[in-house]
């Protein structure tokens, strides 16, 4: 996208925060995103922008979609990866967590990708090293990349994001996910509706470009374009947040019933894993409307993108 | 018989209203005339341009020591304490081990007598170990020179050990220092609790922990007739709710910690965890509520609420790093900005820091009289600085106030007629 007069560049050495991106920012990632899923499509290799780069996949927490998507992402893109799954438990809490960074530093890598179960983790080891990192989750704070793969997701098969109806339901308030996407989509035009039990929905989400907040989801999701279901972090839930599960699904799980209020052409994401028969019903996560297997395609892609522009770079 | 003449001073004294230029005569470390003083001395200071104040009382101070002597001893917490114009320093009794008996109180007392440039005065441990299940040698420790009892930064939680302690206190007329809290609802929390924290992803310190925390404190202290301290008040509400009880006649003092005046939710910015104490920063509007307060002299103290931390405790992700705030070379100065700015005039900014809080515990200083103790500072109300954490004095630099311009410094700290520090 060019407006005469003025030049675009991608300025950034971290990607960490969507709170740190523009609405440019956005597509021109979502637009280089989309050269890759079609290139990948095409069963073209993209260009070796990462050749003979190291990019060290470090992740404090348990993933195996993330970091794989990262890993295939790099490979892609010819780089060497390393990937350094550190269970938490192994790790000392305490200086460990900067030395450890330190430590990643002095081998100049061109790139780290960092998970870290604490909010604002990432940051602080950003703060210690020379080389761009990328936040692939810190605590509950930001996940940008899932943020960036729901966009395009939502881009590419709606064809637009401004004007969007766009509803996301379930633990709001321990998803890094929500707190991503929503800013995301809200930069893009899109309205967003977060929808959740109040034990579950923060307060202030119009800070993180929410256009309204509901406890009542068949409200919330009616003549939605978008649904987007989270999943609920039961390993999070560390009393009563909630009854029951049965109650929950009554409440805020998704059945056919309910997506019939969404619009007629609404589709259905959730950044998985899923619960099914706890968030949302087998037969509409396996269904038409669904398309949570291109939202795993499309972070590939983003993936791709974030470490192109990134990898190397030394702002 | 040594005597120090200071003279061309703006001197303040909050307690009897005092501020006029003049001079004043030390001998044998106690004040022996003010005003119009001359003669021959063996020191003669001249103050022009400075005021002269009585050294500032600070009734929370933590040090390391014993336990922790590489966050901060009490000979290191002094040096901090005397370049920030703090001449009398109360510790907390949350060390290792805590200072729950007699024994302890001594050796606090005369570790304070032997290493440190400030004098020192202990609070007891409310409880055994700190632990709220049974209480301490009360009476004991407050005749070895506990002057108030507190069970630091862990409140009792159970009311009915409160309770009964409470009771016992007001037997012994000694003074309960609790700091509001809920564990219940605030054991999780690592900063101010809403919209910041949630969009954060850190979870919060609610202000309604302080708020049930507080009223049952206040309850408790009407129904004993304990005399109360709240311990760092931090929300616009509980000020109302302390109005309430003093409404009703409950004895109750009131500290705010001098950062509190400073900082609201916001500094905490990118997660800078040189930011997190607790009570954490609050809202803008509690900040401006507990100025007004303080401004409508509703504040019995302020206090450092120093707590040194070492960078291994701080250079952590926000919710894993340590609360606490170094602060004993900042309070004077967080109090003069709130002058330079006119919400409070000199001697309404002076006296929680000087003649209040040491009336509270019974000290004879804080105070401009003949025949006190000489406890003195100078300062320079308008003199601008820097604060940057390298030159601090404090063996921890974990500063708040770390790259902030501020106003006022101490130039000069004089304890029981002695020069200590000098800038």
């Amino acid at each position: 996208m060019s407006i005469p007069g003025y030049s675009y560049k991608f300025d950034h050495k971290h990607l960490l925060s969507i709170e740190d991106l523009s609405r440019l920012d956005i597509e021109h990632i979502l637009d280089l995103s989309e050269e890759f899923a079609e290139a990948t499509r095409a069963g073209r290799r993209p260009e070796p922008h990462l050749k003979d780069m190291t990019v060290i996949n470090l992740f404090f927490e348990n993933s195996t979609r993330t970091m794989s998507s990262f890993e295939i992402a790099a490979r892609r893109l010819g780089a060497d990866v390393v990937a350094m799954p550190i269970a938490q438990s192994s790790v000392k809490k305490g200086e460990t967590l900067i030395d450890t960074a330190m430590t990643l530093n002095a081998m100049s890598p061109d790139a780290i990708v960092i998970r870290h179960s604490a909010s604002g983790g990432v940051k602080l080891l950003s703060r210690k090293v020379d080389c761009a990192v990328i936040n692939a989750g810190d605590g509950t704070h930001q996940h940008p990349t899932q943020g960036l793969l729901d966009t395009l997701t939502i881009r590419r098969t709606k064809g637009r994001i401004e004007g969007l109806k766009v509803t996301i339901c379930g633990d709001i308030m321990h998803s890094r996910v929500a707190r991503s996407t929503t800013l995301a989509l809200h930069l893009l035009g899109a309205e967003v509706t977060l929808c959740g039990p109040a034990t579950l929905l923060p307060s202030g989400t119009e800070h993180w470009g929410a256009a309204r907040t509901t406890h009542d989801f068949d409200d919330a999701i009616e003549g939605a374009d978008v649904v987007m279901m989270l999943r609920l972090q039961m390993e999070r839930m560390n009393g009563a947040y909630l009854p029951s599960q049965r109650e929950y699904f009554r409440n805020f799980g998704l059945t056919k019933e309910r997506l019939a209020r969404a619009a007629s052409d609404a589709t259905v994401m959730h950044p998985g894993p899923m619960n099914r028969g706890i968030e949302i019903e087998s037969a509409i996560a396996d269904g038409e409307r669904s398309v949570i297997t291109q939202q795993v395609e499309m972070g590939v892609a983003v993936r791709e993108a974030v470490l192109k522009l990134l990898a190397g770079r030394r702002v | 018989m040594s005597r120090t003449l200071i003279t061309n001073a703006r001197l303040l004294c909050p307690a009897s209203g005092l501020d006029e230029m003049g001079g004043l005569l030390v001998e044998d470390g106690k004040i022996s005339a003010i005003g119009d003083v001359s003669g021959a001395a063996d020191t003669l200071i001249d103050a022009s341009g400075l005021c002269l104040s009585p050294g500032l009382v600070d009734l929370r101070v933590k040090t390391g020591e014993p336990g922790g002597e590489q966050r901060e001893t009490l000979e290191t917490a002094s040096r901090a304490a005397v370049s920030g114009g703090v001449t009398s320093m109360v510790v907390m009794p949350d060390t290792e081990p805590v200072i729950d008996d007699v024994a302890l109180v001594q050796f606090i007392t005369n570790r304070g007598r032997e290493t440190s440039k400030t004098r020192i005065y202990p609070a007891g441990a409310l409880t055994m170990g700190l632990q709220g299940k049974a209480m301490s040698e009360i009476s004991l420790m407050q005749g070895s020179g506990a002057v108030f009892f507190t069970n630091g930064d862990w409140p009792v939680e159970d009311t009915s050990v409160l309770r009964r302690t409470m009771a016992y206190a007001a037997s012994c007329d000694v003074m309960v220092s609790s700091r509001a809290d809920t564990y219940a609802l605030s054991a999780k929390g690592v900063m101010n609790s809403g919209a910041r924290a949630a969009r954060m992803g850190l979870s919060g310190l609610p202000r309604e922990a302080e708020w049930i925390g507080l009223s049952r404190d206040l309850l408790l202290a009407e129904a004993t007739g304990c005399r109360l301290l709240v311990d760092q008040v931090s929300t616009a509400r509980s000020l109302d709710i302390i109005r309430e009880a003093r409404d009703r006649g409950v004895e109750v003092y009131v500290s705010v910690a001098a950062h509190h005046l400073f900082f609201n939710e916001t500094d905490v910015g990118d997660y800078l965890t040189y930011c997190k104490v607790n009570p954490p920063f609050r809202n803008e509007d509690d900040r401006q509520a507990l100025i007004d307060a303080l401004a409508a002299g509703e504040i019995d103290a302020i206090v450092s609420a120093h707590d040194p931390q070492p960078p291994e405790e701080k250079r952590l992700p926000f919710g894993e790093a340590a609360f606490g705030a170094a602060g004993l070379e900042t309070v004077l100065s967080a109090l003069l900005v709130l002058v330079q700015d006119e919400r409070l005039s000199l001697l309404d900014a002076l006296r929680p820091v000087t003649s209040s809080p040491a009336k509270l515990i019974g000290v004879p200083q804080g105070r401009l009289a003949a025949g006190l103790p000489a406890d003195l500072i100078l300062f320079d109300p308008d003199k601008p600085w820097h604060c940057e954490r390298e030159n601090l004095l404090s063996r921890s630099l974990n500063s708040p106030f770390d790259g902030r311009r501020m106003v006022g410094r101490v130039m000069h700290t004089i304890i029981g007629g002695e020069t200590v520090f000098q800038r």
